[in-house]
């Protein structure tokens, strides 16, 4: 799902660094290739954020602007299933939500080209946009030891508007698909075939939308509880200095 | 409470305080983080003072073993029958009560029902287990998880537009070899395992391959019965080449590995001497 990110499974910055909770961290090779990696991820959303404000001011309006961040966006977007496992949230919530953005990617967008020109694909590519910049931007500084109050609360606040914008934009993609994918038969398969199997990808779809209903709210939730822990912590810690 | 009373008369005398909580509800630790105490331990041999402190965590409703098997067996053993008979609203009403041409889909229905009815027997007659109880919310998730696959894979196999196999004849016949081979060596298994245990003793032992041939696995592997498992339905999918059968077999394999390594691993603690060579699952693989 989109906007929300990925919380961190403990309340501080989740390389065991600031609060000096006693954690055997990542050694200096590993914490090097990982300060590499999300200083290159940053980088990267940056410049699918860049090209998205300049193919908007050299077109003057905000329709088809998928077109100028294609590239970028698929090359960092499947990027980020290196993080799966490396990164300091759960496995299995980081690997979810990775799949479920590299589904959208693939897919949906780059698979159906009638939906590429729906203003939903912006609604989700801006909304991923900002939440990456502060996510990636977020575990380098917490690597380095040097994590602004600013990007801390813009990690754990700014996804109550962007989740729900992500999110939105993702369900009227597919939805928009649904037509195309029904008429074209993609991804589809149907009986008979001798490996006696079959599978529509518009009933999927479907299911897919639905899944969203029991999915988002508990994300949701879970990141206003974490936000609760971490900044209220934040301001004990603040308070007691 | 007496010195040398032990965790099982605690908690009945728990249970009688407490008539919501039955004994095999309830988790007595020493320490509130620590592991749970089995029943056969004795206070007075247990780490504790003058006055020892009990923590009790309620387990939540419980369920048996043979109770959770047999609710989780029998139904795949229905539901496919309901595909297999072509039940009024499975494939449509034209379809209903009609019967495949091809042989091989009744042989699929004879193969697995015949898995799940041994299993069942297996079940009343042959397994001890050594924890009597299990939460009762795993048992929605495992009945789902079980009855959902055998729907689905019943589903595709009786078919009106079912493909029998592409190497006709040859591929079915090979697969009911190792069908039945599969199934005599899982009960052998089974069979060996149960008489380790065979004067009511919850206490583990290492198993050794007996006169029966089908036993010669545990030569290699810890888990053999797992082993024969996961060949079993391997059969069955070259049986029917149906690739809902074959998805069902990664994951029962997926699902068994985990299980063999762990029982493997808690047989390399408890047992010293235990032979070093054995692979959990697959002989010298895994």
């Amino acid at each position: 799902m989109a906007a929300g990110g990925c919380a961190a499974s403990r309340a501080d910055n989740g390389y065991g660094g600031q609060q000096g909770r006693c954690r055997r961290g990542p050694g200096a090779l590993a914490t090097g290739y990982l300060v590499i990696y999300n200083v290159v991820m940053t980088a990267g959303w940056l410049v699918i954020a860049v090209g998205l404000v300049r193919a908007y001011l050299a077109k003057g309006s905000y329709h088809s602007l998928y077109y100028s961040i294609e590239k970028p966006l698929k090359f960092f977007q499947t990027g980020a299933l290196l993080e799966v496992g490396i990164v300091p949230s759960s496995v299995v919530l980081t690997a979810f939500q990775v799949m479920s953005r590299v589904f959208l990617t693939w897919a949906v967008t780059h698979s159906v080209k009638e939906v590429q020109t729906e203003d939903s694909v912006l609604l989700f590519v801006v909304a991923w946009t900002i939440t990456e910049i502060i996510r990636y931007s977020f575990y380098t500084f917490s690597l380095l030891n040097h994590l602004p109050y600013l990007i801390k609360w813009a990690r754990y606040t700014l996804f109550i508007v962007l989740y729900p914008m992500g999110v939105s934009g993702e369900l009227l993609t597919i939805y928009a698909a649904l037509p195309f994918v029904r008429q074209s038969g993609l991804y589809s398969i149907s009986l008979p075939n001798k490996y006696n199997f079959s599978f529509d990808y518009y009933t999927f779809l479907i299911l897919v939308m639905i899944s969203y209903i029991p999915i988002f709210p508990q994300l949701y939730f879970h990141m206003l509880h974490q936000r609760r822990k971490v900044l209220s912590h934040t301001e004990e810690h603040r308070k007691s200095e | 409470v007496e010195p040398n009373a032990t965790i099982r008369e605690i908690r009945l005398m728990f249970h009688k305080l407490y008539p919501r909580w039955y004994p095999a509800r309830q988790s007595i630790k020493l320490d509130p983080k620590g592991k749970s105490l089995r029943d056969e331990e004795i206070l007075q041999y247990l780490p504790v003072g003058t006055t020892a402190t009990l923590y009790f965590k309620d387990l939540g409703p419980q369920i048996g073993w043979t109770t959770v098997f047999l609710i989780e067996y029998t139904g795949p053993l229905f539901i496919y029958f309901l595909f297999y008979f072509r039940m009024t609203l499975v494939y449509g009403l034209d379809e209903r009560f009609t019967s495949s041409p091809h042989p091989v889909v009744n042989l699929a229905c004879i193969c697995h029902s015949f898995h799940y009815i041994k299993r069942l027997i297996e079940t009343v007659f042959v397994h001890r287990f050594s924890r009597g109880t299990m939460p009762l919310r795993k048992i929605v998730k495992n009945c789902l998880y079980y009855w959902g696959f055998a729907a689905w894979l019943a589903y595709y196999i009786n078919h009106p537009l079912y493909t029998p196999p592409s190497y006709g004849k040859k591929q079915i016949n090979f697969a009911v070899i190792m069908f039945l081979l599969c199934e005599a060596g899982n009960f052998s298994i089974h069979v060996a395992l149960s008489d380790l245990r065979r004067n009511g003793s919850k206490t583990r032992k290492i198993p050794y391959p007996t006169k029966n041939p089908f036993t010669w696995l545990f030569f290699f592997v810890s888990c053999p019965n797992y082993t024969y498992e996961v060949g079993t339905w391997i059969s069955f999918t070259i049986m029917t080449q149906c690739v809902p059968v074959g998805l069902f077999t990664l994951l029962c394999f997926i699902q068994m590995t985990i299980w063999a390594k762990d029982k493997h691993c808690t047989y390399l603690r408890e047992f010293k001497d235990y032979p070093s060579h054995r692979m959990p699952i697959i002989p010298f693989l895994l």
